[in-house]
């Protein structure tokens, strides 16, 4: 009934090939376009409208400016349907954005209550991108040691070559589309590294079962048999979590689609990985060994 | 104990938690702690820096605690209820203050400079003398303290930084033993100039004035040549520790500077997690949706383990609140909508593995026990490894996304906690009795049994 045979071994330099041009136009954008980061890296001021009736972009803009902010960039955000804005300023005392957006808000004929101002001041942009780098490198860490552990150190390489993958791909879009980097992103692409690792150790697990007295077939053709016992799991949770995280990214506000966006690309690119990047990677690591080498020599016509 | 017997238990146990969990979260809008950025208010991060000359590593921990202490009474000032000033890293404070109306107002009071001066008053406009005078007989309320003007210059007798310690105390001795005092002392700086000043003052008011607000006006009433000295007067044990703390603001080595301010309109904060509640429901329904028309009977049963999971989680974070330890916040929400996938997950891996093992020739009974157990360890290794990134996210990363990594471990553990309590117990009850007689109606492929008629590889005859 949901028996699967699908080559995917057998096509693993299609799958090289797609993910290989990905990871170019990613590195080509992010040195190109480069990343945008948001306030929250770099100091200043945010100031979310959520509900801005009829006042136009323009009106946003000026009142902003009048009240004495500087270097002011008003962009339009609905949330469904309801016309917000978000509207940013180099400001980095938080003193003059409130006294600001106070103003601005009667100027236009707002309500003070519909507004949210954040303002990150110069220093502290610093602290959370090497908060952030550290968390990533410590994540990576612990979870190669607990692989290799668990599992063994060529899993745990090959993960860790998929999960790069990931983050590249991901970051490649955002670059490419302009997307703002906030810390909500960074931190939706940690968690996205454990998810993503998650598919993976499925599959491996599925591998390391199906190795045990392996003797009648190639590691290639197990390996290839092992993800195809697991597709349909894999199908079905990548679409039981995306399901959410899609329906949070319509529904949800600012705060709220910042997670949502980078955890949909993130899952998409993460089931894709296990099974495009790091199963294919690792039975061909395997097959170097000399028990495996054998057993393709042996069995070179089948898979 | 036998498995039939241990699995009934399981399942009490799990059910005994879940009524646990809906008295703890019932209703959820009060029983759950809301964020700032949920309930809306003012939340500023400040950073403590080493003022001009110090190193910047000469913060420490005392430090630290007296900067709390002056926030915390300046934030006091504001009147606001359940506000929050907490310790955030080695060198930080969060402060956290709900509701609050006049953000602006808040700010400026938060960042004052705490410049703590000894101002000689007869250096001061009689009409500010005046008003100090008037200030002080009438009992001294430190809500309305005068000011010295802006447009007044006065040259500090004493500036704040030679106060080593001040504390409130009795005094012993005389007339006045008994009495609650103030009590500090100066370094050799101070001790000089005080004794100097104080030589040649005696029943000479000083102001001690705290960012131009009038705190005292004591009245010298003898030379102090050690520094060490008693600001006495009628005090109650509150006002003594205000004016100690006062007092110490000025040996404060640090200044702090607001790195972090949120704002938070509350209609917004409201706004914001319907959006994330309305999210939460729709993307549950239809995961519940699509669990139960691709498996059927086994599907029902991971749609209830999604609502145990989903039970035991509002209460863990119910109870965490009730301890105080807890608060959602909009990242949280994002934790917990994520976290719905993870349990979803779990499901599927129980339910495609006992497919599976039926497949293979195992009997319904014998697919339920081990395919149950497989699916569990890969499922907890998998959990694992998520929950180390989100460990490392709470414990590395600063400001608002900690609230994610806490949810998302939180699910995590509610997972695990389902699958041993619930999915596993249940699936092992129901596979020796319903699922075994209609295959079909739970999602088992007949022909996986049939498979298992003709192969007969473990024997059906040992299931009768």
């Amino acid at each position: 009934m949901h028996k699967f045979n699908v080559n995917f071994m057998g096509n693993r330099n299609i799958m090289f090939i797609v993910s290989a041009v990905l990871i170019v136009v990613a590195i080509g954008a992010l040195a190109v376009r480069g990343l945008k980061f948001g306030v929250e890296f770099e100091g200043g001021t945010v100031v979310n409208v959520s509900k801005s009736g009829s006042v136009t972009q323009a009106q946003m803009s000026q009142a902003f400016k009048k009240a004495g902010l500087a270097n002011v960039q008003v962009q339009q955000s609905t949330v469904r349907g309801v016309r917000g804005y978000i509207v940013r300023s180099s400001e980095t005392s938080a003193a003059i954005a409130n006294t600001a957006a106070a103003k601005a808000s009667s100027e236009v004929g707002l309500p003070s209550d519909g507004f949210q101002v954040t303002t990150i001041g110069p220093e502290w942009g610093k602290n959370i991108t090497s908060s952030s780098l550290v968390a990533l490198a410590v994540s990576i860490l612990a979870i190669l040691l607990y692989v290799s552990i668990r599992f063994e150190y060529k899993m745990s390489v090959t993960a860790i070559v998929a999960l790069v993958h990931d983050i590249l791909i991901t970051l490649g879009l955002y670059a490419l589309v302009g997307w703002e980097v906030s810390p909500n992103v960074v931190a939706a692409l940690l968690a996205i590294l454990g998810y993503s690792l998650y598919d993976t150790i499925v599959v491996f697990h599925r591998m390391k079962e199906n190795s045990a007295g392996l003797v009648k077939q190639s590691f290639m053709s197990m390996a290839n048999e092992s993800v195809n016992q697991v597709l349909m799991r894999s199908i079905n949770t990548s679409l039981t979590s995306l399901i959410p995280v899609v329906v949070l990214l319509i529904f949800g506000g600012v705060t709220l689609k910042d997670y949502a966006l980078a955890l949909v690309i993130g899952l998409a690119s993460g089931a894709y990985s296990s099974i495009g990047v790091a199963a294919p990677i690792f039975a061909i690591w395997k097959e170097t060994e000399p028990k495996y080498k054998a057993l393709a020599k042996k069995y070179a016509n089948a898979s | 104990m036998d498995p039939k017997q241990r699995n009934y238990l399981l399942l009490a146990l799990c059910v005994l938690l879940v009524i646990g969990s809906w008295v703890l979260f019932m209703p959820p809008d009060t029983k759950i702690t809301q964020a700032l950025d949920i309930r809306g208010g003012l939340s500023v991060i400040l950073k403590a820096v080493p003022s001009a000359g110090q190193s910047a590593n000469s913060i420490t921990s005392a430090d630290m605690d007296k900067a709390q202490l002056i926030i915390n009474n300046r934030v006091n000032k504001l009147g606001a209820s359940e506000t929050s000033v907490q310790r955030e890293g080695s060198d930080s404070l969060l402060v956290q203050i709900p509701g609050i109306k006049n953000a602006t107002e808040a700010l400026k009071i938060i960042n004052t400079t705490g410049k703590l001066e000894f101002v000689d008053m007869s250096t001061l406009p009689s009409a500010t003398v005046d008003a100090i005078n008037t200030w002080e007989g009438s009992g001294a309320a430190r809500s309305s303290a005068p000011s010295i003007p802006e447009t007044v210059t006065y040259t500090p007798v004493l500036g704040g930084e030679v106060i080593k310690t001040a504390n409130a105390g009795q005094s012993s001795g005389g007339t006045s033993a008994g009495q609650i005092t103030v009590n500090l002392t100066m370094n050799s700086k101070g001790q000089q100039a005080w004794a100097n000043y104080t030589r040649t003052h005696v029943n000479k008011q000083v102001a001690i004035v705290l960012d131009r607000v009038v705190q005292s006006a004591p009245v010298i009433q003898e030379p102090i040549l050690t520094g060490d000295t008693q600001i006495s007067g009628n005090f109650t044990v509150d006002e003594a520790n205000y004016l100690a703390t006062v007092l110490q603001t000025g040996s404060l080595p640090v200044k702090l500077e607001p790195v972090d301010t949120r704002e938070v309109g509350a209609t917004l904060g409201q706004d914001s997690l319907r959006q994330g509640v309305v999210a939460a429901l729709i993307g549950m329904l239809i995961v519940a949706i699509y669990l139960i028309v691709f498996y059927r009977g086994m599907g029902v049963i991971s749609v209830l383990g999604l609502g145990i999971f989903a039970s035991l989680f509002l209460g863990l974070l119910a109870g965490l609140s009730q301890f105080g330890v807890f608060a959602l916040s909009l990242p949280g929400v994002a934790g917990v909508v994520l976290t719905i996938g993870l349990a979803a997950d779990s499901s599927i891996l129980i339910n495609e593995r006992f497919r599976e093992e039926i497949g293979f020739g195992k009997t319904v009974r014998s697919a339920a026990a081990s395919g149950t157990r497989h699916a569990i360890i890969t499922s907890a290794d998998a959990d694992i490894v998520t929950f180390v990134s989100a460990l490392a996210l709470f414990a590395i990363a600063v400001g608002p996304v900690k609230g994610f990594a806490l949810t998302l471990m939180l699910g995590i553990a509610c997972d695990l906690v389902m699958m041993l309590l619930f999915s596993r117990p249940l699936i092992m009850l129901l596979g020796e009795t319903l699922i075994a007689k209609s295959p079909a109606l739970w999602g088992i492929p007949p022909e996986a049994i049939a498979a298992r008629a003709t192969t007969g590889k473990k024997g059906g005859a040992s299931h009768a």
